[in-house]
């Protein structure tokens, strides 16, 4: 499963304070990273909740 | 040099900033919006979670504005105070028109109004004027960034620009007029906006630390790790550095007074989340919102601790302190109390009644490293580790203890129902800092929101919306606030009513 970030993406973090093993907030670049865009495993379920919890919707999830 | 020509170019993207730009195009003005950030929203991607309307009928309308005035010793601009009472109530319908619902609404009613805390709990009662609306979030965030999308998204449909990364740097005045700006786009390149009218509205100076030195607060990180005394929990990592105030002040713009939205905090780790002020690891949040024992570094009370639920109240306080923190201290009989009986306060944020296992939650937030929350077996251990002076604090405890025996407060007649002795361990404390929601003001408007120049005459031309000159609303020094929100809507509303009418002339 692919994560993709959508780019209006608002930077609030709340992504990686829920989901800090995919999501880093790169504050010098103010940017959301990717740990990993494609993920397997038990990091499909906590893919599933970050694109639920998201607070814009800008998390998005492909097969 | 890149050349953009509109009516109104808007400078910020935030709830003023994109409110405004809404109504202008719906007026049929043409307008831009410049955002140095590649996306819109500036510093409510993390807050607020409600918004206050004030109901469209006289009588509401000047009760809310009297006691709004009251509260601030009529050092507020009562124009400004009154034009944005006025305008709330344009707030829900416009909120609907993005096609979004609330969550819910608490509607307040004209004999109630200023009885209790401003949104519940959290605020003095000044704020208690209006109706609360709810704002419906998605996932766990707050409603205000859905507001923005929906906003920004109203913003291209109605045909007006968006340009984000694109920061307005200088604002361009011919005589007494200001006729555009001058921004940076994101390859570097200088753009040129000519516009007919400019509104700014690009937010407060969270951000800046030059300017939060000026107010005497060293801004710090979120575990208060580097000596610095004020942290905030809201519009984190916005960029909120005070751009538009600066651009004005550099074209002869007054400078209104400036302040922190006070909200006293225990800072990290474990307490709450890093970026998300309302993300909570555990009770904690809610245990210091608690009305029992608050002793400043000397170990001397300062404040009625029935105060805790106010939180500008208590930064106030904490402020007037010289190490501008302070502590909760509290023993087991209380922490027991507040998981069998439930708390005094909660938060509406972090609702809760009773806690479960404080003792284990202090264990468990001191294991990650908090330098903040103790536990102790002993007060003298516990003046030991938190550096309280341990003479003072005794004696204190000693005088408070009696207080609470004769169920009577000779010192400030805190109300005894929240008279919990410190006597049986393990004993407990919580080191509080200054902190904030944010930190507004800087620019002087009046009742139209044009910007006024040192004379405090009109810059034709020139207007502000929102936390840039919110200090308008909260009195000059500003005795601080919440529910920007409210400001920023309908300040939106009437920089759009107002630009709209003097490009059209």
């Amino acid at each position: 499963m692919k994560i993709e970030i959508k780019d209006f993406c608002i930077r609030c973090g709340l992504c990686e304070d829920l989901y800090p093993e995919l999501f880093h907030f790169d504050h010098p670049s103010d940017s959301i990273i990717l740990k990993s865009e494609e993920v397997s495993g038990d990091l499909i379920e906590v893919a599933k909740n970050a694109a639920r919890d998201c607070a814009i919707a800008a998390i998005h999830l492909k097969n | 040099m890149k050349i953009i020509n509109t009516d109104i170019a808007i400078m910020g993207s935030g709830l003023a900033g994109l409110s405004a730009a809404v109504t202008a195009l719906e007026k049929g003005a043409r307008v831009a919006v410049f955002e140095k950030r590649p996306f819109q929203g500036g510093g409510v991607s993390n807050t607020p979670m409600m918004t206050l309307a004030v109901r469209d009928d006289q009588a509401y309308k000047d009760k809310a504005f009297k006691l709004h005035m009251e509260y601030t010793n009529w050092n507020a601009n009562p124009d400004v105070v009154r034009s944005w009472i006025d305008n709330s109530s344009r707030i829900p319908d416009f909120i609907r028109g993005l096609g979004i619902e609330f969550a819910g609404s608490m509607m307040n009613p004209l004999e109630e109004l200023g009885t209790k805390r401003g949104y519940g709990a959290g605020f003095p009662n000044a704020f208690h004027i209006g109706d609360y609306y709810y704002l419906k979030p998605i996932g766990q965030g707050h409603g205000a960034a859905v507001i923005c999308k929906k906003m920004a998204d109203r913003v291209k449909a109605l045909g007006g620009e968006l340009h984000f990364s694109t920061p307005i740097q200088s604002l361009i005045k011919e005589g007494d007029k200001v006729v555009g700006a001058l921004a940076k786009d994101k390859e570097g390149n200088t753009v040129q906006i000519n516009a007919k009218a400019v509104i700014v509205a690009s937010g407060g100076f969270s951000d800046d630390k030059e300017l939060l030195a000026e107010l005497g607060l060293k801004l710090t990180d979120k575990n208060c790790s580097d000596g610095g005394n004020v942290v905030f929990n809201h519009f984190c990592n916005a960029q909120l550095t005070a751009d538009g105030q600066k651009a004005v002040w550099k074209i002869g713009g007054a400078r209104s007074g400036m302040a922190v939205n006070g909200h006293n905090m225990c800072p990290g780790p474990g307490i709450v989340a890093h970026n998300v002020g309302w993300i909570h690891r555990n009770k904690l949040r809610t245990v210091q919102e608690q009305p029992y024992l608050w002793v400043n570094h000397k170990g001397e009370r300062f404040i009625s601790e029935e105060q805790s639920d106010c939180h500008m109240a208590m930064v106030t306080a904490i402020n007037n302190t010289k190490e501008k923190y302070a502590y909760l201290v509290f023993d087991e009989d209380t922490a027991k109390h507040m998981e069998e009986d439930g708390v005094e306060y909660f938060y509406f944020i972090f609702k809760a009644v009773k806690l479960t296992d404080v003792r284990k939650q202090f264990e468990e937030v001191i294991a990650k490293g908090n330098k903040h929350v103790f536990l102790t077996d002993t007060l003298e251990d516990l003046a030991d580790q938190t550096g309280i002076r341990k003479e003072a604090l005794l004696k204190t405890i000693e005088t408070y203890n009696g207080y609470c025996d004769q169920g009577y407060d000779a010192q400030y007649a805190k109300d005894p129902k929240y008279l919990f002795p410190v006597r049986k361990s393990k004993f407990y404390a919580m080191r509080v800092f200054v902190g904030g929601y944010h930190a507004y003001g800087g620019i002087k408007v009046n009742g139209r929101c044009e910007v006024l120049d040192k004379d405090f005459d009109v810059i034709q031309g020139l207007y502000a919306a929102g936390d840039c000159c919110a200090s308008e609303i909260y009195g000059n020094p500003p005795v601080g606030g919440i529910g920007v929100s409210t400001l920023s809507f309908a300040q939106g509303f009437i920089t759009a009513d107002q630009a709209t009418a003097y490009v059209q002339q």
